[in-house]
């Protein structure tokens, strides 16, 4: 089971315009393709930020992660998005976060899920995979960077 | 050697229905005691607990529809193999995958383990932390990794 798997180029925003968690969040999620994995993008934006009220998933190194099991979710998901100012995420380290990874699953699929949320969080730790991701040209370069980590 | 114990490791997807089929097909040609184990991966839930990507009470709610799930997918094994005319003890464990397998394997004196189809590995690296690859190396007996889904099917059927 590998991330670059489910990560599709069409789940990649490079250029997030937002400064603000929730304002991010929304963005991330309003901009994915319409009927496809999510079913009900509201109920998911819900979901995600009642989980970050309950403790910031900016995990420090300027990452943040934030997810949910959530029934507006067909299957499993993950969505990748950039910032390059970066955005204030109330992360473990103070600092702005650049790289977001948004993950939801529907409750089926939580085996799957806790996976590959392990899989990320350990890829993110390196150094070199997080600079690359922040190089990245496209959302095309972004899938290779995971499958060049995970092989 | 009779083979008259067997144990089959199942883990809630749809392909674990495939195993669980195929060794109550074996349990039942051979005449042997079935059991059914599903492990609630409850070190991948401690592990990112310790990574800060889940907050405690999150990880609880995650544990128990775990279990919950756990349950269900017991239930559903039981009920395939009581259609066949097979007892199959089912156990809901708790802890790091390969672990409680391969240790509830030889605790009950398996003479088989009967798994599900491994993941392509594309590194050496991942060999060593798949939770199936472990099962398969650290087992204390011959391990039967079930593929064909189609022809486990028609063998349940026809059972």
């Amino acid at each position: 089971m590998h991330i670059y798997e489910f990560l599709r180029k069409d789940f990649c925003i490079m250029d997030l315009k937002s400064q603000d968690k929730e304002r991010a969040i929304r963005e991330i999620i309003l901009d994915l393709p319409e009927g496809d994995k999510i079913i009900d993008k509201q109920k998911f934006i819900q979901d995600i930020l009642e989980r970050e009220r309950r403790g910031s998933t900016g995990i420090g190194h300027n990452v943040a992660i934030p997810h949910c099991s959530c029934a507006g979710v067909d299957g499993f998901m993950i969505a990748f998005a950039r910032s390059k100012t970066g955005i204030d995420f109330n992360s473990l380290d103070g600092d702005k976060v650049n790289l977001i990874f948004l993950m939801g699953t529907n409750p089926q699929e939580l085996n799957l899920y806790l996976t590959l949320l392990a899989k990320l969080s350990k890829l993110l730790i390196q150094e070199p995979v997080r600079k690359e991701l922040m190089a990245a040209k496209d959302s095309e370069d972004v899938v290779e960077i995971f499958k060049k980590y995970e092989t | 050697m009779a083979i008259k114990s067997i144990v089959v490791s199942v883990a809630g997807a749809s392909v674990s229905l495939t195993t669980a089929k195929y060794a109550i097909y074996l349990a039942k040609v051979l005449q042997a005691k079935l059991t059914a184990i599903y492990v609630v991966n409850e070190s991948l839930l401690r592990e990112l607990l310790t990574s800060r990507i889940f907050v405690e009470t999150e990880a609880r709610v995650y544990e128990r529809d775990l279990q919950q799930q756990g349950e269900v997918f017991l239930e559903r094994i039981k009920k395939l193999a009581e259609a066949k005319g097979v007892v199959c003890e089912t156990l809901l464990l708790s802890g790091s995958v390969h672990d409680e397998v391969v240790n509830k394997t030889r605790e009950l004196g398996a003479d088989i383990l009967v798994m599900g189809e491994l993941k392509e590995v594309l590194s050496r690296k991942e060999t060593f932390y798949d939770e199936g690859e472990r099962i398969f190396r650290e087992a204390p007996c011959p391990v039967l990794v079930v593929k064909n889904p189609q022809a486990v099917e028609k063998l349940y059927k026809e059972l």
